[in-house]
C-alpha cells in the first residue's frame, strides 16, 4: 500500500471513528463532562440503595436549601479557603525561592533538594500529627502542613522552568542592551510564568485535600473540622452536604477562576509554532 | 590613513580557555558597505559576529567599529542591530511590543516609536501584523519582524547571522532583495555571515571568505558584479563556480581532519 493510501485510509478510519459524536472540541468536551456527571449520580444512586452509609440522593438534595441558610456554614467555609489560599502563596514563594537554587546546582541547590525529597516523602496526615505535636491546637500548624504538602511540588516545576530559560532570548537581550531589571522582567519572568500557573493549578486541588486532613487534627472550624463533627454524630445526610460543597468549590475555582485565567495569561500560546 | 568603519585586527577567540575558534581573523568594513562572512558550517562565522556585537570579549586582537571598542563598556559601544538566524522575538509580547522594549533599551525617544515601528514593518510588508503575538505568524514574516527591530534602532550596523538559513527559498529569495533594497535606501554597514555562496555574491559588494575552524582569513573577493542583480545572473554562477573551486581544497581538505 503507498503512503498515501494509508495516510487516505487512517484519515478515513479517523473520521469514521469519530462521527458518532463528532463536532467541535468544545461540544465534546461538554459531552463527556455530563456523562462523567451521570455516571457520578449513577454511582452514588447505586451506593445509596446497596448500602446504609450513603444517603439517597433526594434526601441529601431536599437538605440543601436548609443547610445554605445556615449562617455559620460560610464561617467554615471562608475559614478553610484562608488556609488554602495563604498556604498555597506562601507555598509558591518557598517553592519559587527553592527551585532558583536547585536550578543553580551550588551547594545550597543540593541541601534544599534534599528537603524538598524529604518533603515529597513526608504522608500529610503524618505531617499533620507532627503539627499537632509542635504546634498544638493552632492556626499556625495547618499553614505549616499545608505548606509543606504542596511547596516540594512546586519548586520542582519552577526548577524545570528555570532550567529551561531560552539563553537565545538572554543572549538577544544582551545584544540590544536590555539590563538586568529588563532581562527578568520581559524574559525570565514570563517564561517562568507557565510553570507558576500549572504549579498552582495542581497544588490548589493537593492543598483542598490536604486542609481538610490538617482540620481534623489542628482546629475547630473549617471544612474538615466540620466533616469530623457530621462524622462523628453520624450524620451521613451532614457529611454528603459538606463533601457537595468541597467538590463545588474545587470545581468551581477551577473552571471559574483558574482555568479562565491561565487562557488569558497564556493567549500567546494560541496559534502556529 | 583612516581607521574602517569596522576594523578587525588579530581578533582570537576562546571559549575554554584553550581552544580558538577565531585564530587571527583580520577584517575591514567600510561605513556603507555590504560584506558577506562566508565560511563552512561552525568554522567560527557567528562566534565574530558575537564579537563585533559585544556578547563576547575575545582572548586576542581588537574589533572596533566607529572607533569604539566593542569590547568595552555597553553604554559607549556603539548602537547594533542583530537579526539571528532564529528570529528571537520574545513570544508572549506582541510584534510592535518586541520592538518597543528595543527601542526603549536603546534610549531612543518615546514620542518616535510609533513612527519607527510603523515605517519598518510597513516597509517589510509586515504592517498589518503590528499588534500580533510572533507564534500566529510564519517563519518569514517573523524573521521581518526581526530585521524591523534590527533596523528600528537606528544602528550603526547590522549584524545578520544566516538569517534566511531556515526559510523556503522562495521567501528567501524575496526577503534577500527586501534586504539589498533596505540597505540601499539606508546605506547602513550590513555584515551578513552565510555558508551559502551564491547568497553572499547577491548580496554583498565584497565577501571575506575564512577558512574551516579555528577560522582565519582564506580570502577577500570584491564581487564584481553590478546592481541590480538577479538570483539567477550568469556572472553569479560563474564567481560561484570560481570562489567554490577556490575553497573545495581549503573546506574540503581539513573536513577529512579528525576532530
Amino acid at each position: 500500500m503507498t503512503d498515501a493510501r494509508i495516510a487516505a485510509t487512517a484519515g478515513s478510519l479517523e473520521r469514521t471513528g469519530r462521527r458518532w459524536w463528532s463536532g467541535s472540541a468544545a461540544a465534546s468536551d461538554r459531552l463527556f463532562s455530563a456523562l462523567g456527571l451521570l455516571s457520578f449520580v449513577a454511582l452514588w444512586w447505586l451506593g445509596s440503595v446497596t448500602s446504609d452509609f450513603v444517603p439517597p440522593i433526594g434526601e441529601v438534595l431536599d437538605a440543601v436549601p436548609s443547610f445554605l441558610t445556615e449562617e455559620d456554614i460560610y464561617g467554615d467555609i471562608t475559614d478553610s479557603l484562608t488556609r488554602v489560599v495563604g498556604s498555597l502563596a506562601i507555598a509558591v514563594l518557598l517553592g519559587f525561592w527553592a527551585a532558583y537554587l536547585m536550578a543553580r546546582r551550588g551547594f545550597w541547590g543540593l541541601v534544599v533538594a534534599r528537603y524538598v525529597d524529604l518533603a515529597i516523602g513526608l504522608p500529610s496526615t503524618i505531617a499533620a500529627l507532627l503539627a499537632l505535636f509542635i504546634f498544638k491546637r493552632s492556626e499556625v500548624g495547618v499553614f505549616v502542613v499545608v505548606t509543606i504538602a504542596c511547596f516540594p511540588f512546586v519548586a520542582i516545576t519552577l526548577r524545570q522552568g528555570f532550567l529551561s530559560l531560552d539563553r537565545r532570548l538572554t543572549e538577544m537581550g544582551g545584544v540590544y542592551r536590555l539590563g538586568a531589571v529588563a532581562q527578568i522582567r520581559n524574559v525570565s519572568i514570563p517564561h517562568l510564568v507557565p510553570y507558576t500557573l500549572a504549579s498552582v493549578r495542581n497544588e490548589y486541588a493537593h492543598a483542598w485535600r490536604v486542609v481538610v486532613i490538617a482540620e481534623l487534627f489542628a482546629v475547630n472550624s473549617g471544612i474538615g473540622w466540620r466533616f469530623t463533627q457530621a462524622y462523628d454524630r453520624f450524620l451521613l445526610v451532614d457529611v454528603s452536604l459538606w463533601l457537595l460543597v468541597f467538590i463545588s468549590i474545587l470545581l468551581g475555582t477551577e473552571y471559574l477562576i483558574l482555568r479562565p485565567l491561565e487562557r488569558w495569561v497564556l493567549r500567546w500560546r494560541e496559534g502556529k509554532l | 590613513m583612516s581607521i574602517p568603519f569596522i576594523d578587525v585586527e588579530g581578533l582570537k577567540v576562546s571559549y575554554d580557555g584553550s581552544r580558538l575558534v577565531l585564530d587571527g581573523v583580520d577584517m575591514a568594513v567600510e561605513e556603507n558597505e555590504f560584506v558577506a562572512v562566508l565560511g563552512p558550517s561552525g568554522c567560527g562565522k557567528s562566534t565574530l559576529l558575537q564579537v563585533l556585537s559585544g556578547l563576547l570579549r575575545p582572548v586576542a586582537g581588537r574589533a572596533t567599529i566607529a572607533g569604539h571598542d566593542m569590547t568595552g563598556s555597553a553604554a559607549e559601544r556603539p548602537r547594533v542591530g542583530y537579526v539571528f538566524q532564529d528570529h528571537r522575538l520574545l513570544p508572549w509580547r506582541t510584534v510592535a511590543a518586541n520592538i518597543e522594549l528595543v527601542l526603549e533599551a536603546s534610549g531612543l525617544p518615546r514620542s518616535e516609536w510609533d513612527a519607527r515601528i510603523d515605517r519598518y514593518l510597513d516597509i517589510l510588508q509586515i504592517g498589518q501584523f503590528r499588534d500580533a503575538w510572533p507564534m500566529r505568524l510564519s517563519g518569514g514574516q517573523r524573521q521581518r519582524v526581526s530585521i524591523a527591530r534590527a533596523l528600528a534602532i537606528d544602528p550603526a550596523v547590522v549584524l545578520m547571522d544566516e538569517p534566511f538559513s531556515t526559510l523556503d527559498e522562495v521567501t528567501a529569495r524575496t526577503m534577500r532583495q527586501q534586504l539589498v533594497d533596505l540597505w540601499q535606501e539606508s546605506s547602513r554597514a550590513i555584515v551578513f555571515v552565510t555558508h551559502s555562496i551564491r547568497e553572499a555574491i547577491f548580496l554583498a559588494d565584497r565577501i571575506v571568505i575564512l577558512t574551516r575552524g579555528p577560522a582565519r582569513l582564506l580570502e577577500d573577493v570584491t564581487v564584481p558584479i553590478g546592481r541590480p542583480r538577479r538570483y539567477e545572473d550568469a556572472e553569479i554562477t560563474e564567481l560561484e563556480s570560481e570562489i567554490v573551486d577556490r575553497v573545495m581544497g581549503v573546506w574540503g581538505y581539513e573536513e577529512q581532519q579528525p576532530a
